[in-house]
């Protein structure tokens, strides 16, 4: 179908295991998660992109502390409000969020493993959007719940659409809390039968971003799929003698690190 | 930390000025590299298209994809260590104190 690779978008080369991952991971957030359905999960992608235009976000930005500013996102979304405002805030503002938000969150009604796969699910589809902008490429359409779309001449391809069925609701038993605001499933508590959040990592590669999202193990699995591509697979972090894309570790590094500070990200 | 390291494997001393936003690192290239990410995630689309341009007629076509790919990875991966609350691992703090305190990171939490 039109528009499932990212070659197909590109008046450029773009190397194959990228567009393969592209791929994936577009599968991966319009399939059933964890603890949400394929409907839902193409939804908060559409509430991800929604809220760099929203006003409230926009007001929240400008102030001197996020939680001081109360009203209504912007948002067509037929997702909850709490679903809605954690989507929006971790979008536009995450470098601001606290343990006490989150507690809140997670109190309102919104359990720690669903609120996991939302933090999945932005950060994939923050990372295939922003791909698209910057290679100056259109977003893949998403289709309208219930609509019947052609979509055919679209400029990003064929509208996504949501895989059928429903979720595993799979917790996995090992996972403890402790190290971060959430429950995390260390390498060492999988147990048998137990989705592996880390691949083949061997448990002295596994970092703590690759157990922040462990509680929903599908999730790290899939953001680190299209991260080994967009990015760099963990093995090649400090082989330095290998150039494995086609800028320098020293220029990735630059990127990385400029981005990470825009984002005022501690981490 | 991670251009720290790869400036002793290439002997080379990479600054700071680039991650702040007002030079380019000492880095190959590093003005387009920052201006494209910049372009992305602070601009509006007309200042992306010039910023894309230059940077294809700096590192080629390939590695232009390949910078879209790091600065669309950043962008997604703060979130995740951000709204899950991780640390920073020790190691990773004992080696850029430094960093961090020229750059005011500690000071935003």
């Amino acid at each position: 179908m039109s528009g499932e690779m990212l070659s197909d978008l590109a008046p450029f080369a773009v190397r194959a295991d990228l567009d393969e991952a592209w791929r994936r991971a577009w599968d991966h957030l319009a399939r059933p998660g964890t603890w949400w359905t394929g409907a839902e999960r193409l939804a908060m992608v559409a509430a991800c992109r929604e809220a760099p235009e929203c006003a409230l976000c926009r007001q929240r930005a400008a102030a001197l502390s996020p939680f001081a500013v109360d009203g209504t996102h912007d948002s067509t979304s037929t997702l909850p409000d709490d679903v809605v405002e954690a989507i929006h805030r971790i979008r536009t503002d995450s470098g601001r969020l606290t343990e006490a938000w989150l507690r809140e969150t997670v109190a309102s009604g919104l359990s720690e493993p669903r609120y996991v796969e939302i933090v999945g699910v932005v950060s994939i589809a923050t990372a295939l959007d922003t791909l698209a902008k910057g290679l100056g490429l259109p977003r893949p359409a998403l289709a309208r719940p219930g609509a019947r779309e052609p979509a055919r001449h679209r400029p990003g391809g064929a509208a996504r659409g949501p895989v059928p069925g429903e979720p595993s609701r799979y917790r996995p038993a090992g996972a403890r809390r402790g190290l971060a605001w959430l429950p995390i499933l260390e390498p060492e508590d999988i147990a048998d039968g137990d989705p592996n959040p880390y691949g083949d990592k061997t448990p002295d590669l596994v970092a703590n971003i690759h157990r922040g999202m462990s509680l929903v193990p599908a999730e790290v699995a899939a953001f680190f799929d299209l991260d080994d591509a967009i990015y760099l697979p963990q093995f090649a972090l400090k082989d330095f003698a290998t150039e494995y894309r086609a800028i320098s570790h020293a220029q990735m590094e630059l990127l990385a690190a400029r981005v990470s500070m825009i984002n005022r990200c501690r981490y | 930390m991670l251009l720290r390291e790869s400036g002793r494997h290439y002997g080379e001393s990479y600054s700071l000025d680039g991650i702040s936003g007002d030079g380019d690192g000492g880095v190959p290239h590093g003005r387009p590299l920052l201006d494209f990410a910049e372009a992305v995630l602070e601009g509006a689309d007309a200042a992306i298209a010039p910023a894309r341009r230059a940077l294809v007629a700096a590192v080629g076509e390939a590695g232009f994809v390949d910078a879209a790919g790091v600065v669309a990875s950043f962008n997604a991966v703060v979130r995740i260590a951000d709204a899950t609350g991780i640390p920073v691992e020790p190691f990773k703090l004992a080696q850029t104190v430094e960093e961090r305190a020229a750059l005011g990171i500690d000071d935003w939490h």
